[in-house]
């Protein structure tokens, strides 16, 4: 166990690194690589049990990676500052464009606890029909998710996001995950997404892996900062900074604007948070900033 | 603002199965007939029962329509009636739609190109695309064409606008995506004028 050292054993809640021999295995057979993914969703799973994770975060960050992939995979480029720059410079009376309509399909599908409803709302021209079927699959999870990501793709073969979306809506409802962990977008390839049958379960087996390999890090990476916001929310007096506190908590980026106080007392705030190390600056530009944990 | 028409029967307990579903079908076409943009799915649900897969009628629709000149298509998130390409040299003869023609120089339309590709893009960035001004004025006549319509702010000063395209523009264009625009590589390997195999 050469990773165990890198968990520090006196702090039951750390979370734990993905042991090097999953994204290390040289799994080639089918069995393998089943094996592989089957122990990274475990592994995963323990990940999401821990009290110090953000959650909601942890979520809404990796919608922001899944929604980088869908663009790509749409033969888009905007990265995730594009995309976030999108989401948070569109009033409600505007249109995001079509990479920010993508990033707004992941971080809708995300919020709520995963049911027709909700994604019926999140995915604009799929048929909630459509969607009660996807989310009934029946089978062994990467099966389901697989079988799911095949049907839509094979009635609209442009429609990646939504059958991303879905494929890991059926995969989190299959792991007795009550809200969608985006997964299979942050792993697969493009070219992954032609595959039908025994091939296409492969290749999610495989992303599956890859994407644990970047959803483990992240929790913990956004675990060690949440508890480090938390710490200082205690020296925060403006009123309304234990609700910004909580909405840090729980989203990817924020722009001052939305912070439940005047103008200068939430720019005073993000100013204070990121000299006292508990969020960040993301854009790097001097105007215009978001700030996230 | 109901739109629904309160007194509409929707769900037409009192027809047999059979004709409640072709009066549903009716509907759809004549929503589909008076309706010169896009009509989504959520809209055309609101003229048939409760239970009714709009999918299905539509299905049914385009199937009853195989005959006719004109036929249902799907534009972004909704559904349109537009004649057959066939019978555009036949409606062009009879300059009848002439008044529903765009009506576009060939710098609006390039703008317009400029726009779908780069979106969102801003003023400003047309400026550097096209190495001079591009008028309000021209933008303002794509907007009342309901081609382009104001997307998320530029992170600049003085926020300007950014623009997108529309459900209208691909409606107009015999897009059902914006996936159906060639790409901007292959554009230029053509030197702006090659046929896409999108």
């Amino acid at each position: 166990m050469p990773n165990a050292a890198t968990t520090d054993p006196g702090d039951p809640a750390s979370i734990a690194p993905l042991p090097g021999w999953i994204t290390s295995g040289r799994g080639e057979t089918p069995e393998d690589v089943a094996f592989l993914s089957g122990a990274a969703l475990a592994h995963l799973h323990l990940v999401a049990l821990s009290p110090e994770l953000p959650q909601e975060l942890w979520r809404d960050r990796l919608a922001l990676r899944a929604a980088e992939a869908s663009a790509g995979f749409a033969g888009r480029r905007e990265g995730q500052g594009a995309l976030r720059d999108a989401a948070h410079l569109t009033k409600a009376c505007d249109d995001p464009g079509p990479a920010g309509a993508i990033l707004r399909a992941w971080t809708r599908a995300v919020a709520r606890p995963i049911s027709v409803g909700p994604l019926a709302k999140a995915l604009d021209g799929v048929t909630p029909e459509a969607i009660a079927l996807c989310l009934d699959a029946a089978g062994a999870p990467v099966g389901r998710a697989a079988a799911v990501l095949e049907a839509v793709l094979a009635d609209t073969p442009r429609a990646e996001t939504a059958a991303l979306i879905l494929a890991d809506a059926a995969l989190s409802l299959a792991l007795g995950r009550k809200h969608l962990l985006p997964l299979l977008a942050l792993g697969l390839k493009s070219r992954d997404l032609r595959l039908t049958g025994e091939a296409l379960q492969q290749a999610c087996h495989r992303a599956l892996v890859r994407a644990a390999a970047q959803a483990v890090p992240m929790a913990a990476d956004l675990a060690r900062r949440a508890a480090r916001l938390r710490s200082v929310a205690p020296k925060l007096r403006a009123r309304g900074a234990a609700k910004a506190v909580e909405m840090f908590l729980s989203q990817d980026a924020l722009a001052p604007a939305a912070l439940p106080l005047p103008d200068r007392a939430a720019r005073r705030l993000c100013d204070r948070l990121v000299a006292l190390g508990a969020v960040r600056e993301l854009t790097g530009r001097d105007t215009f900033r978001l700030y996230g944990v | 603002m109901s739109r629904t028409g309160d007194d509409l029967d929707r769900d037409l307990a009192d027809l047999p199965p059979d004709l409640r579903w072709r009066e549903w079908l009716r509907r759809i076409e004549a929503v589909l007939f008076a309706s010169a943009a896009p009509v989504a799915r959520e809209e055309l649900g609101r003229v048939v029962g409760q239970g009714a897969s709009v999918d299905l009628l539509i299905a049914d629709l385009a199937v009853d329509l195989m005959g006719r000149p004109y036929e249902v298509a799907k534009v972004g998130a909704g559904w349109m009636l537009r004649t057959r390409p066939a019978y555009a040299p036949a409606i062009r003869a009879a300059a009848a739609a002439e008044g529903q023609a765009l009506s576009l120089s060939e710098f609006d339309l390039a703008v317009l190109a400029a726009i779908a590709l780069h979106q969102p893009v801003s003023r400003e960035g047309l400026r550097e695309i096209f190495g001079r001004d591009i008028s309000r004025d021209l933008i303002g006549r794509l907007a009342t064409q309901d081609l382009i319509t104001t997307g998320p702010r530029e992170p600049r000063r003085g926020a300007p606008h950014t623009f997108v395209t529309t459900e209208t523009f691909l409606a107009a264009f015999g897009m059902e995506s914006l996936r159906d625009l060639p790409d901007p590589e292959q554009l230029a390997d053509a030197g702006l004028a090659g046929p896409s195999e999108a």
